[in-house]
């Protein structure tokens, strides 16, 4: 029975990079050079164009430069790799909980609990493979019987999946002892001596190894026959979502940065996904040249979980912003996390009044607020207070906030006006009043009017008041 | 032949006698000539013009009863006032409004749009400068997609230019009495105006000393 699966991916960096390009840039040749000095850095990974033009792993960056003239050079950053390792965890946590990391292009897989469920290694491997569909990396994955056997197997490339220990065994025992992941002075030794697989290596007495290498080879061999368990420390997802993506060009607009974007809201589904959570706001980071930032945040009216929910909503609002500087690096991070409710409330039957509603109003509301800004869709809160202009007041919409206003007694206009115009009287013709209306003196605010009802010289009926600043039409019931 | 003789045969169709409809198509708009006319009140499912002459003239009496038996909520956009919370209680209107703003009449298009689709509302009204043939089309076909119910609140038209609304209505108040004029209709010819008694639901009147 193998139970481990190791994923090795060894042009992490590169092909993350290369999925936030077009098609015309991912032509070009491109390698990451890795080494402390101008001058001395070596290729350590390469796409393949770089490897059509002949660029090879490890080859120094004069000769690579030489053979390509247009080649595109980039610094191999292994912080970032093990972000985005971390990012790939993340993405793959959705379908298998126990992940171990191993820096900076490899993870292994405890996978003895899950081959049942997808049905073998193929489903699995399907599995794993659908969450890459718009992340195209290049990977080799193996099984094994112990981690480090899959391990090694990973790493040089051969992808065996079997669940038969004794063809794992084998194919570790065919490897060359370069590929043992020893130390290289050990490597050098050995090879010396004419050990040069690792299977000639498991054939030798370990005491003997042990005395001439000490206690690492045994430990080593040891780990790999399984003798020696290797506590595996398991990837442990965050509470808190926020990443963020280098665009390698400079980009000028927001609608520019909706590709980009795409990437990170999909990491954001798998997060929100993986813990059943929504999310009610989004902020958006880009940063610049100097150093300085914009900061957007997006708030929707409803929970949103979903990618195309997200980046609807997103798209609708960023259309409305204008980016003052070129970004460089684009950081996501999602805000008012909430557990997600089950779905009910406002969605109505189809009733004689047509048929069922396609959406809640709090999705139209976030689709309204998104591209018409959150203060352009309000509805009316009853207010304890006698002043009529108080009764109500407008609030940003939110679910579930419409609340009961008692009856009035007396007669009040459809319309209020948001501020009252001055008349001429003699214009009017008074119908019936006056109600006087006074209250507010414990603020600011006072007022003391006489309402009453008038129709105007085109016979409107509107609702006028007269007070000591004179006379007013405050409202109209037509 | 004379066109009686003619009539008497049946061979020639006329419009009047075609007054049946399917009454489920229809919703009362409770005032019994305007729903004659209109062939059994507004039509679900269709986009209505009313065109006012100054805003404030009668056109939201006019709705009252319709508004007063939705069981879903009114969307309001860009109408020339605040609606008046007390106000519609006092005329038993009781969804509390949903106001859209907007700076543009773009924006309330594609915001009226988004609504008809969203399929939420009992009733639509959208304040609007003259809309074009396009707009209108487009907004009835959606409005029959979805079986939304919507009225375009507009300045009176002195163009006769066709638009595809079901219905075109001119309010006007003249003579003290409050007259609705039909330009357009679906089932029928354009009719001249006729009183409709909104009077009954506003503040008692005095009549005017002529």
């Amino acid at each position: 029975m193998n139970a481990w699966l190791y994923v090795h991916a060894p042009q992490l960096l590169l092909d993350t990079q290369l999925a936030l390009q077009t098609s015309a840039q991912q032509q070009q040749p491109q390698v990451l050079l890795a080494g402390s000095r101008v001058g001395a850095r070596q290729v350590v990974q390469y796409n393949q164009a770089a490897a059509a033009a002949g660029i090879a792993l490890h080859m120094a960056e004069v000769t690579a430069t030489t053979l390509v003239a247009e080649l595109q050079l980039r610094p191999y950053q292994v912080a970032h790799e093990q972000a985005i390792l971390e990012q790939l965890a993340q993405l793959w946590y959705q379908d298998i909980a126990h992940i171990a990391l191993y820096p900076p292009q490899g993870l292994l897989f405890e996978i003895a609990s899950v081959l049942r469920l997808y049905g073998g290694f193929q489903g699995l491997l399907q599995q794993l493979q659908q969450r890459l569909q718009e992340w195209p990396i290049r990977y080799v994955v193996a099984s094994g019987d112990t981690p480090l056997r899959a391990r090694l197997l990973a790493q040089a490339g051969q992808s065996l999946l079997s669940n038969d220990a004794d063809s794992v065994q084998q194919a570790v025992a065919q490897l060359p002892i370069s590929a043992s992941d020893l130390e290289p002075v050990h490597i050098t030794r050995l090879q010396q001596v004419g050990i040069t697989t690792i299977g000639a290596l498991q054939q030798r007495h370990r005491s003997a190894l042990g005395k001439r290498f000490g206690r690492a080879m045994t430990e080593y061999l040891a780990r790999l026959n399984g003798e020696l368990p290797m506590p595996q420390q398991y990837y442990q997802p965050p509470a808190q979502f926020a990443q963020q993506l280098d665009l390698l060009a400079e980009v000028s607009s927001w609608q520019q940065l909706l590709f980009p974007l795409r990437r990170l809201l999909q990491q954001l589904e798998a997060f929100l996904q993986a813990r059943q959570l929504s999310v009610r706001a989004l902020l958006l980071q880009v940063k610049h040249r100097d150093g300085q930032h914009t900061e957007q945040l997006i708030g929707f009216a409803h929970p949103v979980w979903q990618l195309k929910d997200m980046l609807g909503l997103t798209q609708l609002q960023l259309e409305r912003q204008q980016l003052t500087q070129p970004a460089l690096e684009l950081a996501l991070q999602a805000q008012r996390l909430e557990p997600r409710q089950p779905h009910h409330g406002d969605l109505v039957q189809a009733s004689s009044e047509g048929a069922a509603p396609t959406q809640s109003l709090g999705e139209l509301v976030s689709r309204l607020q998104a591209r018409l800004g959150e203060q352009a869709v309000q509805i009316a809160q009853p207010q304890r207070d006698w002043r009529p202009q108080q009764v109500q007041q407008w609030q940003v919409w939110q679910a579930g906030t419409a609340t009961a206003m008692a009856m009035p007694q007396l007669p009040r206009p459809l319309w209020l006006l948001t501020s009252e115009q001055a008349i001429d009287p003699q214009q009017w013709q008074l119908q019936w009043g006056p109600e006087r209306l006074a209250s507010g003196w414990w603020d600011d605010a006072p007022c003391q009017r006489d309402y009453y009802i008038a129709v105007d010289q085109q016979q409107r009926q509107g609702w006028i008041f007269h007070s000591e600043q004179g006379w007013f039409v405050h409202g109209w019931f037509t | 032949m004379q066109l009686q003789q003619l009539l008497q045969q049946g061979l020639v169709w006329q419009g009047q006698q075609q007054q049946r409809h399917d009454q489920q198509q229809f919703v009362d708009s409770g005032w019994v000539e305007l729903n004659q006319n209109l062939g059994g009140g507004w039509l679900r499912g269709s986009v209505n013009e009313l065109q006012v002459a100054q805003p404030f003239s009668g056109e939201l009496a006019l709705l009252v009863p319709l508004l007063r038996q939705l069981q879903r909520p009114i969307l309001w956009i860009n109408p020339p006032a605040q609606p008046y919370l007390p106000g519609l209680l006092h005329q038993q209107i009781e969804h509390s409004p949903l106001l859209v703003r907007t700076d543009s009449h773009q924006h309330a298009l594609w915001a009226l749009e988004q609504a008809i689709q969203s399929r939420q509302f009992g009733v639509l009204l959208t304040w609007l400068p003259e809309l074009s043939a396009a707009w209108v089309r487009r907004l009835q076909q959606a409005a029959e997609q979805h079986q939304q119910l919507v009225f375009i609140i507009t300045a009176w038209q002195h163009t006769d230019e066709a638009r595809a609304y079901v219905n075109r209505l001119q309010l006007q108040r003249c003579a003290d009495r409050f007259q609705v004029g039909i330009k357009k209709r679906r089932f029928g010819w354009p009719l001249a105006p006729f009183v409709c008694p909104i009077d009954q639901l506003l503040p008692t009147r005095r009549r005017l000393v002529s």
